[in-house]
This record gives structure tokens, C-alpha cells and sequence, in this order.
């Protein structure tokens, strides 16, 4: 089980979504939350900001979450972040791009603190967290 | 009924942010009308829509993840040109959005949201489908250009009920087709017992604002302990002169600190005025439509900051002047192309800060206005009578349209004309302390000025007094203060008046116009500017100028007084209402006052 100190930033250009996930996120025992508005600010918080998970919307301004994703997996000191992709898609193209492009698990909004419980224990049994 | 138990707060961040969503929606929704192929339109309308959805979805509101979802269905397939638009395509996004307008409507008042009309959601599957790309005779969705549509659309923009029961457009532009499903869309929001809209009861703020209000409260304490300190050594009577100055210091820097708390604490109350800017293309856009007129509204300024309160009273004036301006201002394509005009007309809107004022500008290049045929309905309508006409100047003449139950148009519209409307502009805009000034040329259109104070909290004022009774005027309207001698004072038909500087002012003295017995006569003369009105208040003397807080007088309402503040030495002093004051007071009574100056001349002639 991870611990609750957890460094978890949460990407999202729709500020109600990152507080709806923030809460969630509590919720479960995981308070260490940081906010990002799109892909650039998140790279830009990731560079030397010590997190250990991403939790990243697909749809954004900027930068989108599958291009914050491929950045992640090529920058060498990020590429072993676990990135939760959340999307309001659950089309199959979608989910095997994310697949490829690294993703370590996929959640569909709108989505219970139970379900995002369950994506999360997932990638933290299959990362070894 | 509350559907919302437990997650208000998390509904209230949805619908103010999703709300600003919308507005942008709309606003590009109009340039995308000018330019339907722009891929960057197209995109940021998709994402706006999806991003809507996905948070509705965590409100449980189905049916708007159901329209939302579907919309933006319909732009995926538009940006990936597997659909090209056409005005059926136009009218159903319209459509759409106004009906997630109305939803965000109901979920402000705790309720989920109806389905959206079912022949909406036919047209927009059928066109997300390809089958109604061609502008087939589909049934229309409840396009925004019927006529009831005006009063929904007012309705979400002001917050005000409907002025008018819906009724049928007889507007050039409104094809007929009976919305028959009118109801079904509308139900959301008129069954009657809708609750009163309540007004936003949060308020976003830049954190690096907040940190200096709480950095000044610090910064204030300190100084508190050390004022402490001194009154302790001055109670002791340690009065010697390094503690004096100490003190004198310590209280200069408390009145320094204050000064920008206040400020600092203002501005965390202001918001870019764009918030409330950026509902306006898209109604003017519809009534333009509604009413057969081509027009752009031109929005400059959106970052001009405004006190919260003061952006949300003047949404209903801002939406009467566009709605004049759309309706009365500006002329039909055939009338402007017969004018050698072009045919598209531009009405703008602007907000610029000028000093400690902000002004608010509506401009149209449409037809003007003429001061003659003002002048007639007014006589006509017997709002005014003669003698009062004969003594207004051009300017004047045009403030007619503010008079309650004027209007110009002998029939009445559906969109204005009902008489309604100016005289609350003028009346709104007045309570907050402002004014509206119209420049018009005839044939090249008219402009609507509105200055408002930055703040409604903190009002600078001119102390004066009427024998030993400390009065308050609003500093704005103070041009400058000069002495009274009676040796200049001259009486013109019968009133006191005083020439400056070439102008002959007219003299009102303050006692007079409360009612007060004139003592003494008024020693000084404070020139004051009152709309396009100058004249010269008499009083016995003056104190000087002060930043006072307002404070309303419960349960009485003297004629002319705006409201208490305390004065430094803890006195009370009333806040004078000029506008009201010069509104009562008859021509005759200065005489009195004349009679008296007169006395004192020939009293200091004999001497």
C-alpha cells in the first residue's frame, strides 16, 4: 500500500475537475496534492518537484494529456512516473493510444472515489509503490 | 427540493466556471458564423463542450452530459471535416447552447436539469449522422431567432423574469414556424414555481492578492501593539517629546497602513468587467437577427476591473442600452445602404478607467437621435410641459428618453418600446453612485457614457456646514470652493446667482433646500457639477475632504439625505443626496436668500 505522503500532481484546465479529483484523492488518504492547468505547466511543475504519481485529464489547452504523457516517458528523470490518464472517452482507439503511449491506467469520468481506488491500488501493485 | 445535498460547493465552482465556458462558446460561436471553416474555433468550442460534459458528468446531470455530449459529437466531426456547416448545423448549435444555458439554470437552483426538447436532440443526431446536412425541411430546433426565445434569453443574461408573456415575433426575420415544442425546452425554468434567481454568492480572487491583505492586517497589528505601548507611557504620564513624536509617527503610519488596507481589501472585490462583456455578441447577434439588421458588437476594455456588486447590477442597464442600441439606434441593411452606409453596422462597447472612474461606453453608428421629434413626443405624451421644454438646450433635450414612460416607437415592439427601461437605467445607474451622459449626431449615430466610482464602499467626500451641523457632498461632484461676497451676488429673474469666471451660476443655498431657516448668510460657495448641471451650493463653511463609509438610515428616509457616516471626531454626519435635492426645489425660494445677501450688502455699504 502506498503511502499517504504520496506526491500526486493532478492535471487539469477545468479547475472544478482538479478540485473534484483533489477531494477524491483525500478521500482515499492521499492529501500530498499538486494542481496543474495543462500539459506545459505540468512539465514545468514535474522538472525537480520530487512527484511520485500524475493524474492527468486527456483534453487540454497547450499541451494535451497524451502529449504530457510522451514527454514524461522521454524525459529520462520522469519516465518512471505512473501516469493515470482520465478522459471522458472510453472509446477503444483512445484507450489503446493511451496504452501505447505509456499509460499506467485509464479512467473514464465520471468516476467514484471507489473506482479511482481501484485503477490506483492497480498501478501501484503492478509499479511495485 | 435539493439534488445537490452535500456537493454545493463543488456545484457552485461547476457552474461559474462552466458558465465562463458557455459565454466563450458563445462569443465564438458569432465568429464562427463570419468564418466557419477556422480550425482553432472549432477546436476550442469542442474542448469547451467537453469539458462541460465531463464535469456535469460528476454532477449526475444525464441529460446535460447527454446534449453536451452530443454537441460536441457534432464540432469533432466539423474540425475533422467530415461535416461542413451550414445554417441548419448553425441553428441547432445555437439551439444547444442557449438549452445548456437554461440547464445551468436549473442546477442553479439545486434541480437537475429536464431532458432537452426530443426534436433538438433528433436534429443534432440526425446532423452528427450526416442525414440533415442539407438544409432538408428537418424540424427546426427552438432556434434562437423566434420571437419567446428573447425573453429566455434576457432571462439568463440579466436574471430577470421574462418583462413580457411570450409572445408571437412579428419581426422581419423570425420565419414563421410554431415552436411547438417551445414549452418542453422552456420547462426547466418557467414552471412557475422557479424561485427567484439568486445573485453569485462567491467570488474568485488572485491568491497574491489575498496574501497582501493578509501581509497589511499583520503590518496593522504591530502598529496597534506599538500605539499600546505608547498609551501606556503617556498614561503614565511619560508626555515628553520623543514620545510624542513616537506617537505622531505611529499614528501617521496606522493612517497610512488603513489607507492601503482599504484599497487592498477593494480590490480583492474587483472583476474584470469582460465577465459580464462577454454575454452580449451573442444576444445582439439574436436580436439583430430577430429583427432583419446586420450588426457586430464590437467589446473593448474586458480587463477593466470593476467592484463585484456594482458588474452585477449593471447587467440590466448594459442589457436595456444594447437592446436600444440594436433596436431603436441602428437602421435596417435597406435603410443604411439608401443612407450610403454600409450595411453592417457596429456597435460597440468599451470600458476604460479614467482617473478614479470608470467609464462604460455603448455606441452604434446607426441613425442618431433627433433632439426636435424628442422634444415633440415629449409634449405629445405631456411628460413635460412647455415652459420646461422651452428652457432645454440640445443636450438636455436628449436626456428626455430617460423621462419614465417615454418611448418613441408608436408601436410597440416586442423588443422595446414599451416605455420601460431608460428611466431604470438612468434610476440604476444612479444608485451607484454614477451617471450616463448621450452624445448623438443625427445620421452618424449615438453614444451612451456611463461613469461609475471604482468602489459602492468607501466615498469621498466634502465636509461642509450649515451653522454648526456638519454635512457630507460626494467629492465627484466637487469642481472647487470659492467665497461668497456679496458684492457679487446678483439676482437674475429672481434667483441668486454669482458669475465665475464668464458663467453666470445660479446660487442654492444648502439651508434652503433642507428646509433650514438661513441664519446667517453663507459665507462660502462650493461649485458643483451635477450631470451637465453646474451651480454653486451656499453654505456657512467648509471642513474639508474625508473617505467615508456610507452607513443607510434604517426605517427613515429624509428627503435628500443619502445616508450617515461618523466623522473623526465621532459626530454624526449626513450624506447628502444632491440629484435628489435639486429635483425638489423651486425657483422661487432663493429669492428669501437673495433678500438676505441683499441685507448684509447694504448692512456692509452703511457700515
Amino acid at each position: 500500500m502506498a503511502n499517504a505522503d504520496l506526491k500526486i500532481l493532478v492535471v487539469d484546465d477545468f479547475s472544478t475537475m482538479r478540485r473534484i479529483i483533489r477531494n477524491l484523492l483525500k478521500e482515499l488518504g492521499f492529501p500530498n496534492v499538486t494542481e496543474a492547468e495543462d500539459g506545459v505547466d505540468a512539465l514545468k511543475k514535474l522538472q525537480g518537484g520530487n512527484f511520485e504519481f500524475v493524474v492527468s485529464d486527456w483534453n487540454m489547452p497547450n499541451m494535451s494529456g497524451i502529449d504530457l504523457l510522451r514527454a514524461i516517458r522521454k524525459d529520462p528523470t520522469l519516465k518512471h512516473l505512473p501516469v493515470l490518464m482520465v478522459t471522458a472517452e472510453a472509446k477503444k482507439e483512445n484507450i489503446i493510444e493511451a496504452a501505447q503511449a505509456g499509460a499506467s491506467g485509464y479512467v473514464v469520468k465520471p468516476f467514484t472515489a471507489a473506482v479511482l481506488d481501484e485503477k490506483l491500488n492497480k498501478i501501484f501493485k503492478t509499479m511495485g509503490i | 427540493m435539493n439534488d445537490f445535498a452535500g456537493n454545493e460547493e463543488m456545484l457552485q465552482d461547476f457552474l461559474q466556471e462552466a458558465g465562463d465556458l458557455l459565454s466563450d462558446v458563445d462569443n465564438k460561436l458569432v465568429d464562427l458564423e463570419k468564418d466557419p471553416g477556422d480550425k482553432k474555433l472549432l477546436n476550442d468550442i469542442f474542448r469547451n463542450f467537453h469539458t462541460i460534459k465531463g464535469g456535469a458528468g460528476f454532477l449526475n446531470a444525464t441529460e446535460m452530459v447527454k446534449l453536451c455530449h452530443l454537441t460536441e459529437n457534432l464540432f469533432d466531426k466539423l474540425r475533422n471535416e467530415e461535416l461542413t456547416m451550414n445554417p441548419v448545423i448553425m441553428d441547432a448549435i445555437f439551439a444547444a447552447t442557449g438549452v445548456v444555458r437554461d440547464m445551468f439554470g436549473s442546477l442553479a437552483h439545486f434541480t437537475q436539469p429536464a431532458p432537452a426538447d426530443a426534436s433538438l436532440i433528433a436534429t443534432l443526431t440526425a446532423v452528427v449522422n450526416g442525414e440533415a446536412a442539407s438544409a432538408a425541411p428537418v424540424p427546426q430546433p427552438a432556434s434562437s431567432s423566434n420571437g419567446p426565445d428573447w425573453a429566455v434569453l434576457h432571462q439568463s443574461i440579466s436574471g430577470a423574469p421574462a418583462l413580457e408573456a411570450p409572445a408571437p415575433a412579428n419581426a422581419p426575420a423570425a420565419p414563421k414556424r410554431e415552436p411547438a415544442h417551445e414549452p418542453a425546452r422552456a420547462a426547466p425554468r418557467r414552471d412557475g414555481e422557479k424561485p427567484p434567481v439568486e445573485k453569485e454568492t462567491t467570488i474568485r480572487i488572485d491568491t497574491a492578492r489575498l496574501d497582501q491583505v493578509l501581509n497589511l492586517s499583520g503590518e496593522i497589528g504591530l502598529t496597534k501593539n506599538r500605539l499600546n505601548c505608547l498609551r501606556n507611557n503617556v498614561l503614565q504620564g511619560k508626555t515628553d517629546q520623543h514620545t510624542l513624536r513616537d506617537l505622531d509617527e505611529a499614528v501617521n503610519e496606522l493612517d497610512l497602513l488603513v489607507g492601503v488596507l482599504q484599497n487592498a481589501v477593494m480590490k480583492t472585490r474587483m472583476q474584470p468587467v469582460g465577465r459580464l462583456f462577454q454575454k452580449y455578441p451573442r444576444m445582439a447577434r439574436d436580436l439583430a437577427r430577430q429583427l432583419g439588421k446586420d450588426l457586430e458588437l464590437e467589446i473593448t476594455g474586458e480587463e477593466t476591473e470593476l467592484d463585484k456588486t456594482m458588474i452585477e447590477e449593471l447587467s440590466d442597464p448594459l442589457v436595456h442600452l444594447i437592446r436600444n442600441a440594436v433596436d431603436h439606434g441602428i437602421e435596417t441593411p435597406e435603410e443604411r445602404i439608401a443612407a450610403g452606409k454600409p450595411e453592417k453596422s457596429i456597435v460597440r462597447l468599451s470600458a476604460i478607467q479614467a482617473g478614479d472612474h470608470i467609464v462604460i461606453e455603448i455606441s452604434d453608428d446607426g441613425r442618431g437621435m433627433n433632439a426636435a421629434v424628442l422634444r415633440r413626443k415629449a409634449l405629445e405624451k405631456k411628460i413635460v410641459d412647455e415652459e420646461t421644454l422651452n428652457n432645454m438646450d440640445e443636450q438636455q433635450s436628449l436626456g428626455i428618453i430617460f423621462m419614465p414612460g417615454f418611448s418613441t416607437k408608436d408601436q410597440i415592439s416586442n423588443v422595446s418600446g414599451r416605455g420601460v427601461g431608460m428611466d431604470v437605467v438612468k434610476t440604476n445607474i444612479q444608485k451607484l453612485n454614477g451617471r450616463i451622459e448621450i452624445s448623438s449626431v443625427q445620421g452618424q449615430g449615438s453614444t451612451f457614457s456611463i461613469y461609475l466610482p471604482l468602489t459602492l464602499a468607501i466615498l469621498p467626500v466634502l465636509i461642509v456646514r450649515v451653522g454648526e451641523q456638519s454635512f457630507a457632498v460626494p467629492l465627484a461632484m466637487v469642481r472647487e470652493i470659492i467665497p461668497i461676497k456679496p458684492e457679487e451676488v446678483q439676482s437674475v429673474s429672481g434667483r441668486a446667482t454669482m458669475v465665475v469666471r464668464d458663467e453666470v451660476l445660479p446660487i442654492r443655498a444648502l439651508a434652503e433646500m433642507i428646509g433650514w431657516p438661513q441664519e446667517a448668510p453663507p459665507s462660502y460657495g462650493v461649485l458643483m457639477k451635477s450631470g451637465s448641471k453646474s451651480f454653486i451650493l451656499a453654505v456657512s463653511n467648509f471642513v474639508g475632504r474625508e473617505d467615508v463609509v456610507i452607513k443607510p438610515l434604517k426605517g427613515i428616509k429624509p428627503r435628500g439625505v443619502a445616508g450617515a457616516t461618523l466623522s473623526g471626531d465621532g459626530s454624526i454626519v449626513l450624506i447628502l443626496d444632491m440629484a435628489e435635492l435639486l429635483s425638489g426645489e423651486s425657483a422661487t425660494k432663493s429669492s428669501l436668500f437673495t433678500q438676505s445677501i441683499k441685507n448684509q450688502e447694504a448692512g456692509l455699504a452703511a457700515a
